[in-house]
């Protein structure tokens, strides 16, 4: 029915424009919520939810306790839910959505129970159901009696294979919208927590129970994440990573500690925590036998990798920077400072001879500054003597330097090979394939080499009157027309 | 002389907040005036108690400082300006060269982003050319602020695993005082690697570094090709370096260069004229006349004869910038 007619019928009716992406993130943060429940949350069309509680029910009191206080959670936050438990995911679905709230199947209870429901109850297309219901098939007990290969036939695959998904003949596996950890530990507090301090106290006991699978396995897991549920519903999600598999308690808990201390503002904990879990993925053979920290201090020789992880918990990924070399011939991209992406360190045996790389004087690079800037920075040169050669004297920052000695130049061209041709346009009507094709090939020539030579770069080693030394170049080649511009890169020593 | 009941007490007390402030027992700290049994023997190497020392091969300058710098703990290094903050930096890198030697550990370069903006990233290329330290032996690491680039140099100095911690900092703070200094100090010697505070543009005050050596940039030599320098050519780095600071010496100044071969600094000698008015490649003596130069070779020798200049003498002190 239209809108008109909702508002004849009804005149006080409220009309809100549907908002998809606002209703998935609901029932995101529903799912969230569930994770208390069990890490095996799916979402289910746009209106639902599937839980896998295998092995959990237990810890709620039984099915029917654990039923109960969900419906109950949610009805207090003020939405309306109807729940079911079976033992497949199609029965469970029908039983949530086809029977009284709260509908528990046994197992075996399936059949018995799909038998008296509509069609719609399995899962199907609405043109299935339209033509099963046009044959005359109009509950789910009456498909169940027909026979198989012409159902098979005519109405497709996916009807029997709904059918033997909800009574179990076909497994049905929920895949969970988040991954599941390999191990994790929770703890259910009386009391809900809020201060750090007290987050901080319960990540090494929690880190010691999940420390007993870890070695039991000879593992240890590199990407650590600690869950915070609030008693309100909302999920806190904080993540450490590290460079070496860990399992010590104390280590974990050292760069909880980093992550905390950087989140501390941007930790909201509301009324309190009351559910902390610390999941471990990415597990690892971990064969280093890891010295016994005994008595609570905390050994002085902990590797560089572990310093590194906690500065980057602390601070961020770009906080630790390490070389990486290129085969470039740009100064700028022949070495650069990247993010160490914190992979582990390459062995390296304690005692093992130097190696055998010669770093001796005469082998080494060409000559380079000791510090280059992350941008040349432009500096003016009133006169050069010759126009390819150093300058007599140049303004950077705006202070005048006086070159008292020069060398150089040394070119450096752009690599063409890796900037691909520039844009060419070709003249097409008129002439024939064999002239087109040697135009536009005599054209990308041109522009590569007009390229080239725009930013070519002249590099000259220059000292000032005070013994400053600089890295500067020029570029671009000598133009009749316009004066060239000048940068500095680097500074020496 | 007996020292009073007043005294011991004074005494007492200043030890428990320096304890305090170590985060040690006052039981062990160094031995005071009173003279507890601690059984540290100290050695003193004429007259100047030596511990781990990082004697950097120039004869004078190591004498000058009493053996060499302190091989584990803090040394402040001052960049006379933000343009000489390049030379500093090199003479720090050649320090951490010399301790790269012992032990075959990275290198950690801490810097704020302010600092690496205004002078420049480190240039592992470079840093290769001049020293022959392999890349990956360097990691740098950069934080916005002073306090989070003073934290990570206080967890790496605690750490016995780098080979040398450089921090570099731009301007004077109030985080960076005695307190803070005399923490860093601790930490590196506990651990046993120098660390080098390297300061951009600020203006020397009271820290806890037993030594301040004040850098400039100084004229490099000329490179020797087959045993002869060659003309007008820009050789080995060379810097100015002087020792402001000392517990064993009075000021004195020094120019040092980096010898390759050798692995070592190296006072610049006599037969390694540096040209004092230098003629242009091209030929117009343009800057002939220019003159701010000083002739070095006397003024080593000025050095040597035990009459240093005094500081307000310094050009540094004319100069109006």
């Amino acid at each position: 029915m239209g809108i008109a007619d909702a508002r004849a019928m009804y005149p006080a009716i409220e009309i809100v424009a549907e908002d998809v992406e606002a209703d998935r993130r609901l029932l995101e943060a529903l799912a969230d919520w569930c994770d208390r429940y069990t890490p095996l949350v799916a979402l289910d069309g746009r209106d639902g939810l599937f839980l896998d509680i295998t092995g959990c029910a237990h810890l709620f009191g039984g099915e029917e306790a654990m039923l109960d206080g969900l419906l109950a959670s949610f009805f207090e936050q003020g939405f309306r839910t109807r729940a079911g438990i079976a033992s497949t995911p199609g029965a469970a679905w029908a039983a949530a959505r086809f029977s009284l709230p709260g509908k528990i199947l046994q197992e075996g209870d399936e059949c018995a129970f799909l038998e008296s429901l509509p069609l719609a109850a399995l899962r199907l297309e609405t043109r299935t159901i339209a033509s099963l219901e046009s044959v005359g098939l109009r509950s789910v007990g009456t498909v169940l009696a027909a026979p198989r290969a012409p159902l098979a036939r005519r109405f497709g695959a996916m009807l029997l294979l709904r059918l033997d998904q909800a009574l179990g003949e076909v497994e049905e596996v929920i895949s969970p919208r988040l991954p599941v950890a390999p191990f994790s530990v929770e703890r259910q507090l009386a009391e809900p927590i809020g201060l750090i301090e007290d987050i901080e106290r319960l990540v090494p006991q929690l880190a010691r129970s999940l420390k007993r699978d870890l070695e039991r396995r000879g593992e240890g897991a590199r990407l650590f994440a600690l869950l915070l549920f609030r008693v309100d519903g909302a999920v806190t999600r904080i993540a450490a990573r590290a460079s070496l598999p860990l399992r010590e308690p104390v280590a974990i808990a050292r760069l909880f500690g980093e992550r905390l201390a950087a989140l501390s503002d941007a930790l909201d904990p509301g009324y309190g925590f009351d559910l902390v879990r610390l999941s471990a993925f990415e597990t690892a053979a971990l064969d280093t036998p890891q010295a016994d920290l005994g008595g609570g201090a905390v050994a002085a020789s902990e590797d560089v990798a572990l310093f590194s992880d906690r500065v980057r918990a602390r601070l961020g990924r770009t906080a630790m920077l390490k070389p990486l070399l290129a085969e470039s011939h740009l100064p700028e991209r022949a070495a650069s400072l990247v993010p160490a992406a914190g992979d582990p360190p390459e062995r390296k045996a304690p005692d093992a001879p130097r190696r055998s790389v010669d770093f001796s004087p005469s082998r080494r690079a060409p000559e380079r500054p000791l510090r280059l800037f992350s941008r040349p920075e432009p500096i003016d040169v009133p006169v050069t003597e010759v126009p390819e050669g150093p300058p007599l004297n140049f303004r950077w920052r705006r202070a005048m330097h006086r070159v008292a000695r020069a060398e150089g130049p040394e070119r450096i061209a752009p690599e063409w090979w890796l900037h691909g041709k520039p844009e060419v346009k070709a003249d097409e009507i008129g002439k024939d394939e064999e002239r087109r094709e040697a135009e536009r090939e005599e054209a990308e020539r041109e522009a590569v080499a007009a390229e080239t030579a725009r930013t070519t770069r002249d590099y000259f080693r220059v000292e000032d009157t005070d013994g400053h030394r600089f890295w500067i170049y020029r570029e671009g080649l000598y133009r009749k027309d316009a004066a060239p511009r000048w940068y500095l890169q680097g500074v020496s020593a | 002389m007996a020292p009073s009941a007043v005294a011991r007490e004074t005494i007492a007390s200043l030890r428990h907040q320096i304890a305090k402030i170590e985060g040690r027992l006052a039981e062990r700290l160094d031995a005071g005036l009173e003279g507890q049994p601690e059984h540290i023997d100290l050695v003193r190497h004429g007259g100047v108690p030596s511990g781990d020392l990082l004697a950097t091969g120039a004869e004078r300058f190591d004498r000058a400082l009493g053996g060499g710098l302190p091989g584990a703990g803090l040394t402040e290094i001052h960049a006379a300006g933000t343009r000489d903050a390049s030379a500093a930096a090199a003479f720090v890198l050649a320090l951490a060269r010399l301790s790269l030697e012992r032990t075959n550990a990275p290198v950690l370069w801490v810097g704020t982003t302010e600092s690496f903006r205004e002078a420049g990233y480190p240039y592992p290329p470079g840093i290769l050319f001049l020293y022959g330290m392999d890349p990956s032996r360097l990691l740098v690491a950069q934080a916005e602020k002073l306090t989070d680039a003073l934290w990570i140099a206080e967890q790496a100095a605690a750490l016995d695993s780098f080979s040398a911690v450089l921090l570099e900092t731009r301007g004077n703070s109030a985080h960076l005082d005695l307190t803070a200094t005399r923490r860093l100090h601790h930490r590196a010697r506990d651990a046993g690697h120098p660390l080098f505070l390297l300061r951009q543009a600020a203006e020397p005050e009271p820290t806890a570094a037993p030594f301040r050596l004040v850098l400039r940039s100084a004229p490099a030599g000329l490179r020797q090709i087959l045993g002869k320098p060659l003309a007008r050519s820009i050789g080995p780095p060379a810097f100015q370096v002087e020792i402001s600071k000392n517990r064993t010496a009075p000021p004195a100044r020094f120019i040092l260069e980096w010898n390759d071969h050798a692995r070592a600094l190296q006072e610049r000698a006599a037969e390694n004229p540096v040209p004092v008015v230098p003629a242009s490649q091209y030929g117009t003596p343009a800057q002939a006349a220019a003159g701010t130069l000083v002739a070095f070779p006397s003024s080593a020798r000025q050095a040597a004869a035990g009459h240093q200049p005094s500081g307000k003498q310094h050009p540094a002190h004319r100069r109006a910038g």
